[in-house]
């Protein structure tokens, strides 16, 4: 029996989608289409434009001038710093949920899940407000820290613990699904071969996540530079020493400084820009992977 | 620490990865939100009641719900009509569109916040054709709603498009043959299949709208009983040194995410179970 | 009501799904298309129910004498039961049923009691009649399908087409639903055609098999006129196994495998190279000659775990064949492996 096209399913079923019976009048679908792209375009591509229309407004050299800024520069230290820190102990700490979570099963499980995204659900105010409570000059620990000389609240601690809190769910977010769909045969045939525990999981696992875990952690990056809110509440505000690029943008554009703050937030613009990019290769990867593995899985899965 | 109930095989390492987990966890986000309950708990009944009622305060609340809502009901029919556009046809520039739709994630809020404001300002390149017919976007909680739908976006899009790439195209092909014509397939069909869907998509961008913050503070203008939201109120009595204040007022929002928390859950819950084969 | 579609050609990008097709279908038949999966044989379904159209230049469709080309699915009043039912997972069995009645235009709308009566009557013919009230997940394969089937005729359709209607199913349920529509078939009478890839589903339940290969008919006629008579190589070897020999025509006379006999329709064929065919029950096996055309050979693997016995047979000349007894014949000639038999090839084909 020859050999049926496995494309033809699939051209049947896109075409089957387009084939007048299940598809709108083509006034529908060009109001639709329009809609779509007048409404994206009015919150996503204009403000994006503004960014830098209004950063370049004065001209390149202004704009140039207000990026080596010493307080600029410094707001840009502090974020790349925060970034350092945080990022990796997001990843570390979501890779470890994880592999506890998919990897065994123990009672709270479920619970647990619930409770990592419980830093979605905060708004980063009051996420700013209960480091403040905490470690604040009227806060729980506050005399104490002061007796030492330790300060956390105004100071770049606190601006690091409070991201540490908004960043904490992103990787093990992204991590969690899929290691669960992947299940652990994998894992038991490498120890089953004698493998160790540490190369096991960097033979075996770590290949199997890494297109996740980098997708966590260019989600949790851009947060980790971006933050205002939580970071506003914790920093004081103060020039050169704890502010943030966000923060340096609110300082900047509070004192009418618009091309400086403008310039300071077509960098972060340009991160964002970098971090959908660098998303979208990574899905387009992913998305390969999975056809690949599904062209050498077995053929019943295509019919 | 709990202990796994079955320990699977030769799998290593569940001691160190909850440790490690729990630890962290504990540290990080528990205790400080613990902090935050014990606090709350500290404050007579009667000043909580006195905080949380004050006009004020009120006026936040309202604000803060109010826009989050509106923001959210926009999202959930314009973001329906792009997740539709987006997984049903195709059209130059679609896969940018779809790449762009993350951007209010990506982007930090302030930066959103002062570009709105930018554009949305009397003078600005919005701005300066509504002024003309008497709206004033920015400073106003008609400003407030654009930056919360800005931000709720991505929210529904993105919750919507698996659901609708899901789509069976014979569920519409069967109702077609049966002699349904497309807005009937549209409203009896296709509707109530995606409708839990579009719900869970339409709370998360309302919690999201809740609480958020960079985004909105620029365009709003921030005048007490008018555009001023709950977040910033907590600021100001922060740095008023009002610890209790702040915190009355952050218990009645967290207790509001929670609640739409759990439904979302439930209604995450209740899809799933009519998502079962078909 | 009849169906005819003529001269219809379908491409989808650059691949030709059917070419140049053009099919009868008499009124109250019911009708296989059977083929192997791109066979074109779904594509020609769908473009009778309208969810499809043929390309530019194809001739028209016909529902007795009216050209429903141009129409819209909805407007042609088909049955069709999909391959994976496409129930509405929403709605209750009753509100799947009544769905055809309830998106009808305002006038044409049965009252609420005149669709209760009518959903219920067909409930019972289908015998779900007990689960009116249950959602889609909760019904078996089997029950799902009986649904779709009553979604399908609560509409009156003046024709039934179903896709693959047992292909979701398994062996024991297919079998026994397989009689179910034959019989439901023979009650209601509407012209059916349903598609399948599976030889036996369509040989036994079909009043004509039409076998489809890359986008063409292959042959159309009854499960007999396939079977027995079948007119080219794709149908003889898609209908079940066949020996294949390659062999010569000299004279009326065809000859392989270190034998030669008459051909059976000897007029018509050329002298030459020829390709000859004898399915596995139609070789007879013998220990001595028996006087009819025969060739040596010796029998290698025996299958005898069934209700017949599957004997791999080495011919002298080099060929390999495969042969069908009863067991009962199996034992009263004595047979083992390494045996030295004669084969006598019955009901042979012939293609050049």
């Amino acid at each position: 029996m020859p050999a049926a096209p496995t494309t033809l399913d699939r051209s049947k079923t896109v075409a089957g989608r387009r084939a007048g019976a299940t598809t709108e009048p083509w006034w529908i679908r060009g109001l639709l289409i329009g809609v779509t792209v007048v409404f994206l375009g009015a919150f996503l591509f204009v403000p994006l434009l503004a960014v830098f229309a209004q950063a370049l407004s004065k001209g390149v050299a202004a704009y140039f001038h207000s990026l080596i800024d010493a307080d600029a520069l410094a707001s840009i230290r502090l974020t790349l710093l925060t970034a350092a820190i945080s990022v990796p102990a997001s990843a570390l700490v979501g890779v470890a949920a994880a592999w506890a979570i998919t990897k065994f099963d123990f009672v709270g499980k479920s619970l647990l899940i619930t409770v990592i995204d419980l830093p979605f659900t905060v708004s980063p105010v009051v996420a700013g407000l209960i480091f403040v409570l905490l470690f604040g000059r009227r806060g729980w620990l506050g005399p104490w820290l002061d007796a030492q000389g330790i300060q956390i609240i105004f100071a770049v601690p606190g601006i690091v613990l409070v991201t540490l809190f908004v960043t904490f769910p992103f990787v093990a977010r992204e991590l969690i699904p899929l290691m669960q769909a992947q299940g652990t045969e994998e894992e038991e045939a490498a120890r089953v071969l004698g493998a160790s525990g540490w190369r096991m999981f960097r033979r075996v696992t770590l290949p199997n996540i890494k297109w996740a875990l980098l997708y966590g952690v260019i989600l949790c990056n851009a947060r980790a530079m971006g933050e205002f809110g939580a970071v506003s509440v914790v920093s004081g505000h103060i020039r050169g020493h704890t502010n943030t690029m966000p923060l340096h943008v609110e300082i900047l554009y509070n004192d009418y400084e618009f091309v400086g703050a403008f310039t300071v937030a077509s960098l972060l613009a340009m991160l964002a820009l970098v971090t959908l990019v660098a998303k979208s290769i990574i899905e387009w990867r992913a998305a390969r992977q999975m056809a690949a593995a599904e062209l050498t899985g077995p053929r019943d899965e295509l019919e | 620490m709990p202990i796994p109930t079955r320990k699977r095989g030769v799998l290593p390492g569940f001691g160190l990865a909850m440790g490690f987990t729990l630890s962290y966890l504990s540290l990080i986000v528990l205790i400080p939100l613990a902090a935050l309950v014990l606090r709350s708990a500290s404050i007579p009944g009667g000043d909580f009641w006195r905080t949380v009622t004050d006009p004020r305060v009120l006026a936040s609340y309202r604000l803060s719900f109010g826009a989050s809502l509106v923001a959210a009901l926009v999202n959930a029919l314009f973001g329906f009509i792009v997740a539709w556009s987006l997984v049903r046809y195709s059209f130059p520039g679609r896969k940018l569109l779809d790449a762009m739709v993350d951007l209010p994630f990506a982007m930090p809020t302030a930066v959103s916040g002062i570009a709105l404001t930018a554009i949305y300002a009397p003078n600005g390149w919005i701005g300066r054709w509504l002024a003309p017919l008497g709206i004033q976007a920015a400073y106003s909680p008609l400003g407030v709603t654009i930056a919360l739908t800005l931000i709720g976006l991505p929210f529904v899009v993105r919750t919507l498009q698996p659901t609708l790439e899901d789509l069976d195209p014979e569920i519409e092909e069967a109702a077609a043959s049966l002699g349904a014509g497309r807005l009937q397939t549209f409203v009896r069909v296709i509707l109530p299949m995606i409708f839990p869907t579009l719900l869970t998509g339409f709370a998360l961008a309302f919690a999201r709208g809740l609480g958020e913050y960079g985004s909105v503070v620029f365009i709003a203008g921030n005048m007490p009983m008018k555009t001023e939201i709950a977040p910033l109120l907590i600021i100001t009595k922060l740095e008023q040194y009002d610890y209790a204040g702040a915190t009355a007022i952050a218990v009645v929002m967290l207790a509001a995410s929670f609640l739409l928390l759990l439904s979302i859950n439930g209604l995450q819950w209740w899809s799933g179970r009519h998502a079962t084969a078909g | 009501m009849s169906i005819s579609v003529q001269r219809i050609t379908k491409t989808f990008g650059t691949f030709r799904a059917l070419d140049d097709v053009s099919l009868h279908v008499a009124a109250g038949e019911l009708l296989a298309l059977l083929g192997p999966s791109g066979s074109g044989k779904t594509t020609l379904l769908r473009i009778i129910a309208g969810l499809e159209r043929p390309d530019r230049g194809s001739g028209p469709i016909r529902f007795h004498d009216e050209d429903v080309a141009h129409r819209h699915v909805g407007d042609r009043r088909v049955g069709f039961v999909f391959q994976h039912y496409a129930l509405f997972r929403h709605m209750s069995v009753f509100e799947n049923v009544a769905f055809g009645l309830r998106v009808r235009p305002r006038r044409e709308r049965p009252s609420r009691a005149e669709i209760d009566a009518k959903v219920h009557k067909l409930l019972k013919l289908v015998q779900l009649d007990f689960l009116a009230n249950r959602y889609p997940q909760q019904l078996s394969g089997g029950q799902r399908q009986r649904v779709a089937l009553a979604r399908a005729l609560a509409m009156e359709p003046k024709v039934l087409l179903l896709d693959e209607p047992f292909g979701a199913l398994d062996a024991k349920v297919r079998r026994q639903l397989r009689g179910w529509l034959r019989r439901l078939h023979d009650e209601i009478h509407v012209t059916s055609v349903f598609v399948t890839h599976d030889q036996e589903e369509a040989l036994e339940l079909a009043d004509r098999v039409v076998v489809m290969n890359d986008g063409r008919i292959e042959q159309i006629g009854t499960p007999d006129e396939v079977f027995h008579r079948p007119q080219t190589r794709f149908v003889l070897n898609f209908l079940g196994e066949v020996n294949r020999f390659h062999g010569r025509l000299e004279n009326g006379m065809v000859h392989f495998a270190a034998m030669a006999c008459p051909t059976p329709e000897p007029n018509g064929m050329a002298d030459g190279p020829a390709e000859v065919f004898v399915r596995p029950h139609d070789v007879q096996i013998d220990v001595q000659r028996n006087g009819h055309p025969c060739f040596p050979a010796r029998i290698g693997h025996v299958h005898s775990a069934g209700p017949l016995v599957r004997l791999e047979l080495i011919a002298d000349s080099g060929e390999m064949l495969l042969a069908e007894m009863t067991q009962e014949r199996y034992r009263a000639l004595g047979l083992a492996p390494e045996s030295r038999v004669y084969v006598t090839p019955g009901d042979i084909k012939i293609f050049t």
